[in-house]
């Protein structure tokens, strides 16, 4: 269990990343759903111990992480967003030194782990491969194998499918799903799916804030009977927007499709539809927006 | 869009801070050169005015070198700018031209670096106008020399380096590919420097021309300049000048084609290419993945663990800095470096010598000084940012691995960096070592001196890391250790010279064969170990605030420390800080307590109170030393000494002396103790810091009388002192004279010498040697001021393997215990002049007539002992059937430690250093054979010194040097034949002409010589070869001969050059009388050309060469400024053959004669039988020439 405490964190510039953030994680696959720039990766890295919050606390089960750091970070597994490599090395040897530097000193021991992870993350034909030549998915698969050094209780995985292409981002997720049964895994995404798909319980990030915590079906139940659907004129929209919750605008075959929210049917031509995460996500963005304006 | 993007450019870089930091701070450092005495930058010292046109063009040359480490900064910046911003992208979607693009950019950060030099100028001339500085040390602002320096040296200078740098920052498309060309230049330009520096002046031509930024082409021609030239002149932009500045400039504009031809902004840089394929492979098939049993597996945390993790981690950096192309550049750099070096070093009128081990290690640690430190501090910042370069950071910094461990990694990797240029540097030297045909190597000096090189480097290498981990950007730590290297050497200007306060500093580690590194290495440790501690307390801190993450600020960083801050590393920094302490404390007792510690002020303050106090007692009339009896016993272990030795003092005053004056040399370690034993006295001035003292006698010494004064002296040199000190008292080659013993005089050699010293301390003018005329000071010799001939009795005891010698016939020899014991005793009087030397000896003998001719050597140079045996010979012959008869029945040679380099007389003995001649490598006939010279110089002394001997007065130098120079002259000629004489003359008439360029007070002419080295040796030289030459061999040494005859072992009044160039003017005959006083009288130099040579072959075969040849005279004041005078001695006049084998010296004269020619232009035609190659006026540059090298010219065939 990680439970964060009224956590915020100003930048010298002014940006309020954090502002009072407070989350109780179980184990098991947690989404961190947010815009970017809404304040996920300074959480990811707070809780990492790679930051400094001003105030609050962390603490996974006994572990008070902001304190004691070096305890915290024997039980963490943390994928960066945007990690590097070191192009010339191969991805056996650099999980091999990984996995010194976490404390796996003993060589056989070493060895089959690493052998176990390559093979787990689907690298171990790859083994031999200079990190420089990994894609994209290759990359973020062989990030998880380090993450996975030594058991960790807590992961943290900070935007892991941006840029990967549909096929590669569903394996790395089938991979997190495997992993994320026995330990808190946070996974921080600004993409709607990734949580939908995986995650039994999310939070919602915006401004710093936490605006829904949650199972994301009951988040959905609540929405049910109030989300509206039309396609309107082009040049219409921004009386929709002025008067009516716009959730969010597409453009569909040519026609520009738009999802309200209102307790009832807002106007003619509106159908009703069953709501989905996307629409939990944009609802609590226009609220965010609309209780900041106020 | 030039304008645009050259403006655009241009306000970036006078945007940036560091435009104006640099510009303030080099600014502020040419004013301070300027208005302060404490930092020396362009030689305005003595005569030359502070703003002298040559300083002013010396000091902005010295700051456009500075170019190599701003240029980088500015020019790299504004190439890269795009490329570091990642606005590339955009660029290549403008239409922008690549030249505009890309001069634009070079154009401004050229003009950005050139601004910087502006400031420089700006300084130095505001400095210069400072209402404090003495008006008699400025000139008129020399504009014009301001002007030139700006055109000739810091534009092209710049343009070049920009050039260079830009092409490399453009196709490298890296910071680093700047920096490594950066040193890479260095690395050249260091060689082209070593080339014409090297002692080797044929050379000087071409190093001229290689040198890049025109220094040496400058130096070349200014090398004569007197200062009068200095205050006025600026080089004229001819010759070597013009050719070096086109040279570089049409380098300089071909890289920058190369940069605008090759740019490609769509290539990201260089790449090696790599065998294997780049291309991401196709990933295995998307399948279910198995669910796999991971092995759980603990996490160490123990001492095992991070012992791995840290040897690992340390092994991680180390393959990630010796795997880099850019260290292996470096190190090839650096070897290169190295190589150029031992091509040029060592030698001695271009002799070199055999490629001993340690010479070559001191080359190599001397050749990495700078580049290292460039190699380190460069690595410094790329290993603590690796992580955080490569992006790696966020992952590992969230490892359970302590701080410490990336920390001491890198720096462990940095030493990996000394130790790899040491082991490579010293395979190269070994192979040098073998291709010179030396074999004795020596694998662990090699070691001791990677050892050296390592305990040097890694404190600045911990402080680089320190300081890049604290400043918490590349820049700011790149910025922080260039700031320290800078207050280091401002510390040095500054005479701020104790290593208690210098970091890293630590006394020097001299070596020498014979006693190898001696105890010497003893204070290095002891202050290596008191700055490792402190080096170690720095990583504590820097462990402390060892960024993860990401963290900025100081409060917060700070925060952080805090944390971190346990018990464990309190009491780590504690044990550090208190070793440090502890150390200083054990290091200040060593350099402080047993030794005095004097700061260069302090020193001159002593020295200035030292004249004001007691000059006044120079002629208090003194007693003289008859007899001298001593017992010294030379502990060579311990580094002691104890002397029990007697004086007989006699007073030859017609008055009677009722005061004795006991000057006793001052020692730097304290416990040297004197105990004086004489007639009833009582002290009336005791100054024991400037072992002073003035004591009534009871009962006044009457005329003729004598009396008795024993002395002790125990001393030597334990411990350590803050330089390495008492090298004339080691365990292998110990050399002390009798300087250490008391005296009666007061001591003239201790007042400060420079004008602006003595002006700080109020003392007035230079004091300048006795006039020539003054008759009173006619009552010393050079050697003494109170003795004249004196008897000499030592006993000497040493260690048993060693053999302890001093002049006089040995007597009798035994061994005490494990003590030795020799007894020598002159049994005729000599100058109040000894040597004690002890040493682990070999012996060499051989006989002249009735004199037992030795030398003694150490084992390992046993390559000259032959030769020297035979110079002996040689010059015994010539001396004894030219000059008069040796005094002596022995005649001895005895090595002494390197620590020094030169060769003495001393009576019968002649302590010679072990690199002057013992290791002198003259396997190859045709270099200079300087062992056979300076033997004979020396043993030239025994006759010019220690038979005659001059009074005080000026010309007294020429008197005894001068004599044995021309003496060793015609040893050698007679040996080696008069055409080879050419070369050797060239390297003493360059370094008189040298010498007289840089001197601080007044050139004299040779008879009033006052102790100048460039004039009583080189000028000697160059003077008495030409005189018998012009007069005959016979008719100088007959002159010689007879004034010896009247002055041998003279008694007060000492005799002076009058006497000498009298006898000289009775054996040359009138015609020559203008010529000796134009050689001694007088500052002389003329020019002699030869303007054009024709030749016509006649039909009998014959050869008429018609020569235009140009002759001109000049005397010269002592400041160098010159009048014409008319050209009226005979001048020689040369055609010669071609030589088979090309060789100037081998050319074999078709016509040699001395013949009058007109003062100025013209024209002369000889008749020769062979076909004529060069002709030549004073061909063999007998004269002194400001210009020797168109003395000759090939001759035109008709």
């Amino acid at each position: 269990m990680l439970s964060i405490k009224q956590l915020s964190k100003t930048y010298p510039n002014g940006v309020r990343a954090l502002n009072g953030v407070t989350l109780e994680i179980p184990n098991g696959m947690f989404g961190l759903l947010g815009p970017n720039g809404a304040g996920k990766s300074t959480l990811m890295r707070t809780i990492a111990t790679l930051q400094e919050p001003d105030t609050g606390s962390i603490t996974l089960g006994d572990i008070d992480v902001l304190a004691d750091k070096p305890a915290a970070r024997r039980v963490l597994g943390y994928l960066p967003q945007e990690f590097g490599i070191y192009p010339k090395v191969t991805a056996e040897a650099m999980l091999d030194h990984f996995a010194v530097l976490k404390g796996v000193t003993a060589r056989g021991e070493r060895r089959e782990l690493v052998d176990a992870l390559l093979k787990q993350v689907n690298l171990w034909d790859a083994r031999k491969q200079k990190l420089g030549g990994f894609s994209g998915g290759m990359r973020q698969r062989f990030g998880i194998a380090q993450a996975l050094i030594g058991a960790p209780k807590l992961i943290i995985v900070d935007e892991p499918t941006a840029g990967l292409d549909p096929e590669e981002r569903q394996r790395f997720l089938n991979l997190l799903a495997e992993i994320g049964e026995k330990v808190v895994v946070i996974l921080s995404t600004h993409i709607v799916e990734d949580v939908t798909e995986l995650c039994p319980r999310m939070a919602i990030i915006a401004k710093g804030e936490v605006r829904l915590s949650g199972e994301p079906r009951e988040a959905i139940r609540q929405l049910e009977g109030r989300v509206w659907r039309r396609a309107v004129d082009k040049a219409a929209l921004a009386g929709y927007q002025n008067h009516m919750t716009v959730l969010s605008t597409r453009l569909s075959g040519g026609a520009t499709l738009i999802h309200v929210l209102a307790d009832s049917r807002p106007e003619e031509g509106f159908e009703a539809i069953a709501p989905d995460l996307e629409d939990v996500y944009f609802g609590q963005l226009r609220h965010a927006a609309s209780s900041k304006a106020a | 869009m030039f304008k645009e993007i050259f403006r655009f450019e241009l306000r970036q870089q006078l945007r940036s801070p560091l435009f104006w930091l640099i510009a303030f701070f080099l600014g502020g450092v040419a004013f301070a050169a300027a208005c302060s005495d404490s930092i020396q930058i362009g030689g305005g010292v003595g005569n030359v005015h502070r703003n002298a046109p040559y300083v002013v063009v010396s000091m902005l040359g010295a700051f456009s070198m500075l170019g190599m480490f701003l240029i980088p900064v500015f020019v790299a910046g504004a190439a890269l700018r795009d490329f570091t911003l990642r606005s590339d992208g955009l660029l290549l979607a403008t239409p922008v031209s690549r030249p505009a693009y890309l001069g634009g950019r070079f154009v401004a950060g050229w003009l950005t670096s050139v601004l910087i030099l502006v400031a420089v100028a700006l300084g130095y001339w505001l400095g210069s106008l400072m209402p404090w500085l003495d008006a008699a040390r400025l000139g008129p602002t020399p504009w014009s020399a301001y002007g030139w320096a700006m055109l000739v040296v810091v534009l092209p200078n710049l343009f070049f380096l920009s050039a260079l740098i830009f092409l490399l920052a453009t196709s490298t498309r890296s910071m680093l590919g700047a920096y490594v060309g950066v040193i890479g230049f260095f690395v050249l330009w260091s060689v082209a420097r070593a080339s014409l520096g090297g002692g080797n002046i044929d050379h000087q031509d071409l190093g001229a021309l290689m040198d890049t930024f025109g220094r040496g082409a400058f130096e070349l021609a200014t090398r004569y300049w007197t200062p009068d030239d200095r205050n006025t002149r600026v080089p004229e932009l001819t010759g070597l000048m013009l050719g070096n500045r086109a040279l570089w400039m049409a380098i300089a504009v071909a890289l920058l084609t190369l940069a605008i031809k090759t740019f490609n902004p769509a290539r990201s840089g260089w790449r090696v290419r790599r065998r294997h394929q780049q291309t991401a492979p196709v990933a295995p098939a998307a399948t279910a993945t198995p669910a796999l049993a991971v092995p759980r597996v603990a996490l160490g945390a123990g001492a095992g663990t991070r012992w791995v993790q840290f040897r690992k981690q340390a092994w991680f950096d180390m393959r990630f800095v010796l795997g880099g192309t850019a260290f292996l550049a470096m190190l090839a750099f650096g070897l290169l470096n190295l190589g150029g070096a031992f091509a040029f070093s060592g030698q001695m009128f271009g002799t070199t010598v055999w490629p001993v081990t340690h010479q070559m290690a001191q080359i190599m640690a001397g050749s990495y000084t700078w580049l290292l430190v460039l190699v380190v501090g460069f690595y410094a910042g790329e290993l603590v940012w690796r992580e955080r370069d490569a992006n790696v950071s966020g992952v590992v910094d969230a490892f359970p691995t302590p701080d410490w461990i990336p920390l001491l990694s890198k720096v462990c990797a940095l030493a990996l960096v000394v130790v790899a240029f040491f082991l490579a540097g010293s395979l190269v030297a070994i192979g040098n070592q073998l291709l010179h045909g030396y074999t004795h190597i020596e694998p662990l000096l090699y070691l001791k001196y990677a050892g050296l090189g390592l305990l040097g480097f890694m404190t600045l290498a911990i402080l680089a890391v320190v300081l890049q981990v604290l400043a918490n950007s590349k820049f700011a730590g790149y910025g922080l250790l260039l700031a320290y290297l800078i207050v280091s050497i401002a510390l040095s200007q500054f005479h701020l010279d104790d290593n208690l306060y210098r970091y890293a500093g630590a006394p020097g580690t001299p070596y020498s064969d014979m006693n190898g590194f001696g105890s010497f290495w003893v204070g290095r440790l002891w202050f290596a170990a008191y700055w490792y501690a402190l080096a170690a307390a720095l990583l504590v801190l820097a462990a402390l605030y060892w960024v993860r993450g990401s963290v900025s600020g100081w409060k917060a960083r700070g925060r952080i420390a805090r944390a971190r801050f346990s018990a464990p590393a309190a009491a780590l920094l504690a044990v550090f800080l208190l070793a440090f302490v502890g150390l200083g404390a054990f290091n200040y007792h060593n350099t402080h307590g047993l030794y005095r510690y004097t700061t260069h002020d302090q020193d001159q303050q002593q020295a200035a109170n030292y004249e004001q106090d007691y000059r006044k007692y120079k002629d208090l009339p003194q007693p003289r030393i008859t007899d001298v009896k001593v017992d010294v016993a030379i502990h060579p272990e311990s580094r002691r000494i104890d002397v029990d030795g007697h004086y007989t003092l006699v007073n030859k005053q017609a008055e009677p002396v009722d005061r004795l004056l006991v000057q006793l040399p001052q020692l730097s370690a304290r416990d040297t103790k004197y105990e004086l034993d004489f007639p009833a006295h009582t002290a009336s001035i005791a100054d024991a810091a400037q072992g002073f003292y003035l004591y009534k006698l009871a009962t006044p010494l009457a005329p003729g009388a004598s009396m008795e004064f024993g002395f002790k002296l125990t001393g030597g040199f334990p411990g350590f002192a803050n330089e390495a000190t008492g090298t004339q008292l080691v365990h292998n080659g110990t050399f002390i004279n009798n300087f250490a013993f008391p005296h009666f005089c007061y001591d003239e050699n201790r007042q400060l010498t420079d004008l602006n010293d003595r002006r700080k301390y109020g003392l007035g003018e230079v004091p300048r040697m006795a006039k020539r005329d003054d008759a009173a000071a006619h009552a010393n010799n050079l050697i003494s001021c109170d003795a004249d001939w004196v008897h000499f009795d030592a006993t000497l005891s040493t260690s048993k393997d060693q053999i302890a010698l001093a002049p006089g016939y040995l007597q009798k020899e035994w061994t005490e215990g494990d003590r030795r014991y020799f007894h020598y005793v002159q049994d005729t009087p000599i100058l109040d002049f000894f040597s004690f030397q002890s040493a682990r000896y070999e012996v060499a003998r051989d006989q002249w007539q009735d004199v037992k001719l030795e030398v003694y050597h150490d084992a390992k140079h046993p390559y000259n002992i032959e030769r020297m045996l035979k110079a002996m010979k040689l010059s015994l012959d010539y001396y004894t059937k030219n000059f008069g008869p040796f005094q002596f029945r022995q005649l001895r040679i005895l090595e002494f430690p390197d620590y020094s380099s030169f060769a003495q007389s001393f009576a019968n003995t002649i302590p010679f250093s072990e690199s002057i001649g013992f290791i002198a490598d003259l396997r190859k006939a045709s270099d200079i054979d300087y062992v056979t010279y300076v033997t004979a110089h020396e043993i030239g002394h025994q006759w010019w010194a220690h038979q005659a001997i001059g009074a005080n007065v000026q010309g007294v130098t020429m008197l005894d040097e001068s004599l044995a120079q021309y003496s060793a002259l015609m040893v050698m000629k007679h040996l080696y034949g008069p055409t080879k004489m050419r070369k050797f003359l060239k390297y003493e008439l360059d370094r008189y002409l040298r010498g007289r360029g840089g001197e601080r007070i007044e050139e004299l002419p040779l008879a009033l010589v006052e102790n100048q080295q460039y004039i009583h040796y080189a000028k000697g030289s160059v003077i008495f070869y030409a005189l018998q030459d012009y007069i005959g061999e016979d008719k100088v040494n007959a002159a010689l001969r007879a004034w010896l005859d009247k002055v041998k072992f003279q008694q007060p009044p000492y005799t002076d050059t009058r006497e000498l160039i009298a006898e000289l003017r009775r054996v040359a005959g009138p015609e020559y009388q203008n010529l000796i006083t134009d050689f001694f009288d007088k500052i002389t130099l003329y020019d002699s050309r030869m303007v054009k040579a024709t030749a016509k072959k006649r039909a009998d075969g014959k050869y008429e060469v018609t020569m235009q040849v140009h002759a001109a005279k000049f005397h010269a004041d002592g400041k160098g400024k010159q009048t014409p005078a008319t050209f009226d001695i005979p001048v020689e006049i040369g055609v010669f053959a071609k030589a088979a084998d090309g060789e100037e010296e081998n050319q074999k004269p078709l016509y040699l004669a001395k013949q009058r020619v007109a003062d100025g232009d013209s024209s002369i035609t000889v008749v020769v039988d062979g076909e004529p190659y060069q002709a030549g006026i004073d061909p063999f540059n007998e004269l002194v020439d400001r210009v020797s090298s168109d003395n000759r010219a090939r001759v035109t065939i008709k």
